[in-house]
């Protein structure tokens, strides 16, 4: 190995656990087990990788017999690879206030099913709720010496509710998940949330499509702070030239009340104690009051464009890192949600998210709420559905107006070359003017 | 193999049934960053997964270290014993896996130099339009699967999968392209060429207007929202369950006449083949909406013993270590073919946000990529930006026109599908 410049080892192991209750019927209640290892290398040019399972059996010598192997297929490569320093340090994992573990596969599934009934109302034809857990005993070493561990629970869940009516279907969703520990006790109301919310959407109006004052919720707030600029701020997309803010550090692209940042040091559901290369995440601002701040980091993308700290590559159990959001949310300003109404006076108030997508190269991002209401003369009246918002990143923070005075986070998963890691999204309510709201009612 | 024969012996000691199911794969990938490879990637993956099944409870775990079977199985037993009891008849023990392999191509070997070849004709096709390559990928994966269970069945299989993928750009105009097969029988010149093409043309886009005009769906922008939210309908699962659109509908038309739909497990082409279902029954194609009319939903064993009906061999397993669910083998969406581009229409390549639409009431609105107005065949002029809102089950329900481009998007086979005054919503700010 004496052409290897450096390697690194990510090892995985753990647990996960499912329970799915689907109308009352436990359809599952199992746990799988995981060993997964990333073998990287440098020695000439690019990376080697390695990608094996079941890890844990092998001795020293099949790991060094590994490290050759991704040495070897790293000839294939021809762009040079440079690593920035790593950023020293390590957040401690969070105490949990209960541990899943202390608590049995069989009180997890009828706490779960207490759950599943409360949101079983007139009207609603089915209810699915389902828990997961998954702790991860993560092992990280490099050719430095540098050798780190942490186990980490991830577990949550989530509650859906169909309703019917004359074979029209709506559904409510809620979901929590949390790295503090079991947290499917007590969560009654929020079935019932899902619920009365699919009910109520039976009669809520589609909504008319085109420019208008829109107020975001902070959930999502928070998946547009994700999309219309995390996604675009990830170094490896401003290396390559697919990203509208390449070369844009120093500019202004929104108005002084936007403040944006990604923080993986926070004890939400996107923590990491340190990313998947071993250096400690920090408190990163992507926008700072409208000006284009920093950039999101792995060490190699820190080395090749500047503009940030590493800390930011993360990767699946079993998969190279990539650089990724973890922590991303909208600062609070100082309105309160009725001034903010007020202030829009018509308009239209998006609730909840069903996700989003951005197209970073060309500067245009969607997502979808699932529900809202209207907004006449300051007031929320009607209840609409099926809202979707698009925009083009070069423009739409300058169209943030106010921003609220109190922040929430919300977890989720975040997609990109194939994987999918935990992520808390957030801001407080925020007013948009001229936002592009996708529908096809007249109302 | 060994380890199948120690957990199926251990196994109907403790419970009723036991099924194992055992993938083993490798692969090979080389990743683009612009024109150079970045990153080599190489990969062995193993999965175990016991299903257990005892007076109609069944159990699931998995592992992905072999000499740990023992806690698997101790896992499913203890899952099973949670899980609602339900009617249950058996798993298969039909044994025969006659015929060719599907999905599968003996002689592909995962080399990197056929990979290194992919890359470089990709980028030379991109080359053709003023464009710069971003990223890209081609890699080779070929897996073993194994399934046996204590009633005897024994079956055993591989499959191949070739993928090739390149994105562009110009100014801030983007462009990709990708293709997927079970064997190396596609043009890397021809999407890298692809990729430079939407690229570069659609810059300059104009504004369009908010209304209604009449759309063709790329087979990929088809694939998306069909995908999403027609396919899941199908399940007998969620018809069961009340979370499909066509609970009421057996029998009825439930979309246009010209189209009909069919998962064909024995397609020679498909990505997605195969003889046998992730629990051992056996496929064959499966006419879901023949020419309009709903004729038949897709069921698992499960869900088959639990609602009185028979399998259809839809079984399969989502990511690994997953326990068999109903899902698609090769969707074919056909009809007659008309041509679709000669009168004036927006073309849509593909969409931004599919995953949002509504997978209950079919509702969605979404981005639209590389739009462009076309007319008499060919394309006109880029569109700059625009959302399309609508209803899939609706928009299916009145269909203007087939294609003949049919292409294969993961467990979906469609041409592109030309759509009557759809909703377009225009950025008039």
């Amino acid at each position: 190995m004496g052409g290897i410049r450096y390697f690194d080892i990510r090892h995985v192991q753990g647990r996960s656990t499912t329970i799915d209750i689907d109308n009352g019927v436990v359809e599952a209640a199992s746990e799988s087990y995981f060993d997964h290892a990333v073998i990287r290398s440098l020695s000439g040019k690019g990376w080697g990788i390695v990608l094996v399972d079941n890890f844990q059996e092998r001795g020293d010598t099949a790991t060094e017999a590994l490290i050759s192997e991704a040495d070897s297929i790293s000839v294939l490569t021809g762009e040079e690879v440079f690593l920035a320093d790593p950023v020293g340090g390590f957040t401690p994992v969070p105490a949990m206030k209960e541990d899943p573990r202390d608590v049995g596969l069989q009180e997890k599934t009828g706490l779960l099913r207490e759950l599943e009934q409360s949101a079983r109302i007139p009207e609603i034809v089915n209810t699915r709720a389902n828990y997961t857990e998954r702790i991860e005993e993560v092992r990280f070493r490099d050719s430095s010496g540098f050798e780190k561990s942490y186990e980490i629970c991830r577990s949550g869940f989530g509650i859906m509710a169909v309703a019917s009516r004359n074979g029209t279907l709506q559904m409510g969703y809620e979901r929590k998940h949390t790295i503090r520990g079991l947290n499917i006790r007590h969560q009654q109301d929020l079935a019932l949330t899902a619920a009365n919310r699919a009910v109520a959407l039976l009669d809520a109006l589609p909504a008319r499509g085109g420019s208008m004052q829109v107020v975001l919720d902070p959930e999502l707030a928070g998946v547009f702070a994700h999309e219309a600029v995390g996604h675009a701020s990830e170094g490896d997309l401003v290396q390559e030239g697919s990203s509208v803010l390449a070369g844009r550090i120093g500019e202004r692209l929104g108005s002084p009340v936007v403040t944006i940042i990604d923080d993986p040091s926070l004890p939400e559901f996107g923590f990491e104690p340190f990313d998947a290369e071993g250096s400690a995440g920090c408190r990163t601002p992507i926008i700072e009051k409208g000006v284009v701040a920093n950039y999101l980091h792995s060490r190699e993308t820190l080395a090749a464009i500047g503009h940030g700290a590493s800390g930011h590559a993360r990767a699946m159990a079993g998969e190279p890192p990539l650089v990724r959001m973890s922590n991303t949310f909208i600062e609070a300003g100082d309105s309160s949600l009725e001034e903010i109404l007020a202030e829009c006076r018509q308009g239209i108030l998006l609730k909840g998210s069903r996700g989003g997508q951005v197209d970073p190269g060309r500067g245009v991002f969607q997502f979808n709420a699932e529900y809202g209401y209207l907004i006449e003369g300051g007031e929320c009246t009607r209840m609409v559905r099926d809202v979707s918002l698009s925009g083009e990143i070069l423009k739409t923070l300058f169209s943030i107006r106010l921003c609220g005075n109190e922040r929430l986070m919300h977890q989720g998963y975040c997609g990109k070359g194939g994987q999918s890691v935990p992520v808390s999204d957030g801001a407080p309510h925020v007013l948009l003017s001229d936002a592009v709201v996708g529908g096809s009612g007249s109302h | 193999m060994e380890v199948i024969e120690d957990i199926l012996r251990e196994g109907t000691r403790l419970v009723g049934e036991i099924e194992v199911y055992l993938v083993e794969g490798q692969s090979v990938s080389l990743e683009l960053r612009r024109t150079t490879v970045s990153r080599a990637v190489e990969s062995r993956n193993f999965v175990l997964s016991i299903r257990t099944i005892d007076q109609g409870r069944i159990g699931n775990s998995s592992t992905s270290n072999p000499a740990a079977w023992r806690q698997c199985l101790e896992a499913s037993v203890a899952s099973g014993r949670l899980a609602s009891p339900q009617n249950w008849a058996g798993l298969p023990s039909e044994g025969r896996d006659g015929g060719a392999p599907l999905s599968y191509d003996p002689s592909l070997k995962p080399d990197p130099a056929l990979l290194s070849g992919i890359l470089n004709d990709m980028v030379e096709g991109a080359s053709h339009y003023p464009v710069d390559v971003t990223s890209g990928g081609a890699s080779i994966s070929i897996d073993r699967i194994s399934l046996a269970n204590s009633n005897g069945l024994l079956f055993e299989r591989c499959r191949s999968l070739v993928s090739a993928s390149i994105e562009t750009i110009c100014s801030q105009s983007t462009g990709s392209e990708f293709e997927n097969s079970w064997t190396i029988d596609f043009d890397p010149m021809a999407i890298g060429n692809r990729a430079g093409f939407l690229a570069a043309e659609s810059r300059h886009g104009k504004e369009i207007e908010t209304g209604n005009f009449d759309v063709i769906l790329s087979p990929l922008a088809g694939a998306q929202l069909i995908g999403t939210v027609l396919i899941p309908s199908l399940s007998g699962r969620n018809v069961h369950a009340g979370r499909s659109r066509f609970v009421q509908s057996l029998g009825g038309e439930v979309i246009d006449p010209a189209i009909s739909i069919t998962d064909d497990p024995l397609l020679v082409s498909g990505l997605r083949s195969t003889r046998w279902d992730a629990e051992g029954t056996l496929t064959r194609p499966v006419p879901f909406i023949r020419e309009g009319v709903l004729e038949a939903f897709a069921y698992d064993l499960k869900t088959g013993y639990r609602y009185g009906k028979e399998s259809t061999g839809s079984a399969v397993r989502s990511g690994p270590g997953g326990a068999p669910a109903i899902g698609a083998h090769n969707i074919i969406i056909e009809g007659l073919q008309s041509g679709v581009m000669d009168e004036p229409a927006v073309y849509i390549q593909d969409v931004v946000g599919a995953h949002t639409a509504n997978p209950f009431s079919g509702d969605f609105s979404v981005e639209l990529t590389n739009p462009f107005f076309v007319e008499g065949g060919v394309y006109q002029s880029p569109v700059r930006k625009a959302m399309i809102s609508g209803n899939v089950f609706e928009m299916l329900r009145d269909v203007a026109g087939i294609g003949n481009d049919t292409r294969i998007i993961g467990s979906l086979v469609l041409p592109s599908i030309r759509l009557k005054q759809m909703h377009i919503i225009g950025d008039e700010r």
